[in-house]
């Protein structure tokens, strides 16, 4: 079954929980300089009438459908799942070249310090076809991430999708709560 | 890779995996918490953790802390053995040493101080975590010393003090069955994660939500229809103004007041002088605002308000600013109903399970009465409502040795990073005769310490817990005590038979000691350890909204107390005010001299997300997320300053400077700094004055004092 991950930005924090479960799910060596394959941010966007909108975000790969990272690798490492609709690799003949990156919008695909190889968020789908939901997702308390189904997704009417987050974080407007002086 | 491979390296549990789910908890933070927590565990080895789905308390939640289990357990500088100083105090220069020498050397040591000064020149003192509070606290009395000591001198206890002063019972929002969340310096998200959900709920079935706080913090921007940025330290202001505002609109319960309360004419009296234009003076909020937040509590309810552990009251006029805030509970009825604030009584280390033990009785009958605790005397509440020594005055009965000298400490996990004036702290320890501390790592105290024990986690123990809604848990290791560290009540009970303490319950050990503990309930250890997940104990029931006034208020009028009989029967001389009057939180910085040199607000003590005070500062993992200490600082006031974000600032009080870095918002208001606590390379609490107190508590005004910030 095709997955989506969603996020919801009303309901973010930036604790940045599901940075540390990506780390503890895919040992991510730190000390080495790597780093996972999730990020928060914590932005204040200043309105151009005055006040602020604080930002709270988190991002990884956004499992584009038509993924051009595919198609920018030159030795085939990088597919999609056939069950899950995951954008996953095996970096087993990766060259190093760097091209998936430089064609992720997103700059999702990462190099690993020790063997220069590429590694990304695979979307945890070994977890999701063992009935477990991605680490980030299960480790977020507030229910701004969640990993559903292409159904589940679409009975939800959701138009909070991740790659809808982008133009929410820098366009919509809302009303800063309070008063700023 | 195949299939198996791909199962191992996502750490799928299972008997092809051989990855075994291993129920725990993470202790990392206060015991008001201590999430269920599922430790993936492969041949001994911890493989990463989740919060257990199945746990009654926390149903799968982890905050950012708790999910980093991993990286804390495996911290590179675990204390592996005893360890016996070799190096001065602080240099961190120690030999490894046997438990059977380091025992001997604890039981010879202890003893002469016993022997030379009396068993009170020993103070017993606990930090994180408080799992073993019980024992150490027993142990400490049949030693002989009237001094036992916890962070409790800075943490939670003034908060409890001034509801028993109020209303004799600590009382928690019900937001369940409310219509108003008067989130009074609420944060939530980073403090308290499990308290979100609920809120997000009163939101989606349309109830309201205010946020009373200095930082525009996510809480607010989520959930507030209503926020106050007030000024650090006047929330008492505001709170006897919202009391002005409830009477003269007739939004007052009159029936209510009438009924469970005792000195409503006096406080009626005294909110006088706090009429709008004045409170707005002095909060800097916005009269409308403060109206409307008013009449939104008063009449939307039923009503109930948030109390966060510290954050009020880590102010010196923190204590009367909590029992200004509860009084508004009692003038609109909403303390003791449902939707209200709802009184309920702990179980078992703070944790209110809704049955008893004899936690109490555990340690009362082996206290000794011969001796004045530390600081007794010069806190009066904190005398009469503490079953403790207060610490701050730990510093100077050290240096001064009055009435008696303290001459040696028995520390577990104990901080002096906690304390005020730090730096003079430590350099103190130089007057022991001894100083024993046990820690996982090897910490800024522990570093003071003449032997270092070294203490297991707790998923390397079995513990006693007890959780909301009946629940009562004893935890198996999830993975064996890394190197030769040792559960730390098995360090006290194995002690107790070193020294030959005239004990039979501590020499016969922890398991022993909790089923004495939970005799009536119905159940034992073994019963609990059966299970992997918390036990639904039958004595336990369900907290009835009402139950309590009706059967009259534990205070000494039997009712709610706007006026305190209890603060009025102190001696005059302490000038402790019956009502709950507002005093400025600088009220002793306020000389025109350090208000100029010094003109900034501090809030010493923040919470952000990877942090949680000195606990996992050191931890890599979370210490990425915000790898250098950082002063928040308003836009404004930053660019008249010329400091622009990540520029290098010293921050100074008139009793110390810390360096760090510039962290520029709008989510502060002009005027206020602040940072969060706990860092060795910039200590907040080297800033705090020692006698910068709470003269009913003796609680530090942390989250209030005077700074200046400069570039350097």
């Amino acid at each position: 079954m095709k997955h989506v991950f969603t996020f919801d930005p009303d309901r973010c924090c930036a604790c940045s929980a599901c940075m540390i479960a990506c780390t503890d799910q895919n040992d991510i060596n730190l000390k080495a300089g790597e780093k996972c394959f999730r990020k928060t941010y914590d932005t204040e966007v200043a309105f151009k009438e005055g006040g602020i909108y604080c930002a709270y975000l988190s991002t990884a790969c956004m499992h584009c459908e038509d993924a051009p990272c595919i198609a920018a690798c030159p030795v085939g490492c990088i597919s999609k799942d056939a069950d899950t609709g995951f954008t996953i690799y095996d970096n087993t003949n990766c060259v190093g070249c760097k091209s998936c990156a430089m064609a992720c919008p997103f700059g999702a695909p990462r190099y690993n310090t020790e063997d220069g190889k590429m590694v990304k968020c695979d979307g945890c789908y070994i977890r999701i076809k063992n009935g477990m939901k991605p680490a980030c997702v299960r480790a977020c308390s507030f229910g701004a991430l969640d990993c559903l189904t292409e159904e589940e997704y679409r009975n939800s009417g959701s138009d909070k999708a991740c790659n809808v987050l982008i133009d929410q974080a820098n366009l919509r407007k809302k009303e800063a709560l309070g008063r700023w002086r | 890779m195949n299939e198996l491979e791909k199962k191992i390296k996502a750490k799928i549990p299972g008997e092809d995996t051989g990855i075994e789910i291993k129920r725990s908890l993470c202790a990392i933070c206060s015991p008001g918490c201590h999430c269920g927590l599922d430790c993936y565990v492969k041949d001994g080895q911890l493989l990463k953790v989740e919060g257990t789905l199945e746990h009654p308390y926390n149903r799968g939640k982890l905050c950012t802390k708790g999910a980093a289990n991993r990286n804390y357990i495996y911290r590179e500088d675990r204390i592996r053995t005893p360890l016996k100083r070799v190096g001065p105090r602080g240099e961190g220069k120690f030999e490894p040493i046997s438990w059977d020498e380091a025992y001997g050397i604890i039981a010879e040591k202890l003893a002469a101080v016993k022997e030379k000064y009396s068993p009170h020149s020993v103070a017993f003192f606990s930090g994180y975590c408080k799992w073993y509070r019980p024992i150490l606290h027993r142990f400490c009395y049949t030693f002989g010393s009237v001094n036992f000591g916890t962070d409790d001198s800075t943490c939670f206890k003034s908060m409890d003090i001034a509801n028993s002063l109020t209303t004799g019972a600590p009382g928690g929002p019900n937001i369940p069955n409310t219509n108003t969340f008067l989130g009074w310096n609420y944060g939530g998200y980073y403090s308290n994660h499990l308290s979100v959900g609920p809120v997000r709920a009163l939101k989606e079935r349309g109830g309201k939500v205010i946020i009373i706080d200095v930082r525009y913090s996510p809480a607010a921007k989520n959930f507030a229809d209503i926020f106050l940025q007030i000024r650090p330290g006047t929330d008492g202001a505001l709170a006897l103004g919202m009391g002005k505002l409830i009477i003269d609109n007739g939004w007052a319960d009159m029936d209510y007041i009438e009924k469970h309360t005792y000195g409503f004419d006096e406080y009626k009296e005294l909110v006088q002088n706090y009429p709008l234009d004045k409170v707005c003076e002095i909060t800097g909020l916005n009269p409308d605002d403060v109206f409307e937040a008013t009449k939104l509590y008063a009449t939307n309810g039923p009503a109930c308000t948030n109390f966060s552990a510290s954050a009020l009251t880590h102010r010196v006029n923190g204590l009367q600013t909590h029992r200004a805030i509860i009084c508004l509970g009692a003038l609109t009825g909403n303390f003791d109903r449902p939707g209200g604030n709802v009184p309920s009584f702990a179980s078992y280390i703070h944790k209110r399970g809704g049955f008893t033990t004899r936690e109490m009785e555990f340690r009362e009958e082996k206290r000794p009465f011969d001796q004045l605790r530390i600081g007794e005397t010069r806190f009066p509440t904190w005398d009469e409502y503490c079953d403790e020594f207060q610490a701050m005055d730990l510093l100077r009965q050290i240096e001064e040795g009055r009435p008696y000298p303290v001459k040696a400490i028995v520390g577990f996990g104990m901080n002096a990073k906690m304390f005020p004036e730090t730096d003079k702290l430590v350099k103190a320890f130089d007057k022991l005769d001894f100083f024993v501390d046990a820690d996982m790592f090897m910490t800024y105290t522990a570093k003071y310490a003449d032997i270092v024990l070294p203490s297991c986690s707790s998923l390397e123990r079995g513990e006693m817990k007890a959780y909301e809604g009946g629940y009562l848990a004893f935890t198996k290791p999830a993975i064996p005590p890394l190197y030769e560290s040792k559960s730390d009540v098995d360090m006290l009970c194995e002690l107790a038979r070193v020294m030959d303490l005239d004990d039979d319950l501590l020499k016969a050990g922890y398991e022993a000691c909790c089923d004495w503990m939970i005799e009536g309930n119905g159940v034992t250890v073994a019963d609990l350890k059966a299970s992997d997940l918390p036990v639904k104990i039958q004595t336990a029931k369900p907290v009835v909204p009402g139950a309590y006034l009706e059967k009259g208020c534990r205070t000494p009028t039997g009712k709610i107390e706007f006026y305190s009989k209890a603060i009025a029967a102190y001696d005059p001389k302490y000038g402790l005010n019956p009502l709950p009057d507002y005093v400025d939180p600088l009220f002793d910085e306020n000389d025109p001299e350090t208000k100029e040199k010094y003109p900034f607000h501090m809030i010493a003590g923040i919470r952000i997300p990877n942090t949680i005070h000195s606990r996992v500062h050191e931890v890599p993992w979370l210490r990425s997320l915000r790898p250098d200490p950082l002063c928040e600082i308003n836009q404004d006031d930053a660019k008249n300053l010329g400091i622009n974000d990540g520029d290098p600032v010293e921050v100074s009080s008139p009793y110390g400077t810390v360096r760090l870095k510039a962290m520029i918002t709008a989510k502060l208001q002009p005027g206020v700094l602040a940072m969060a606590h706990g860092y060795t390379e910039a200590n907040a609490n080297v800033l705090v004055g020692r006698d910068h107190l709470d003269p009913y508590s003796g609680y530090p005004g942390f989250k209030s004092l005077r700074c200046s910030i400069r570039k350097y």
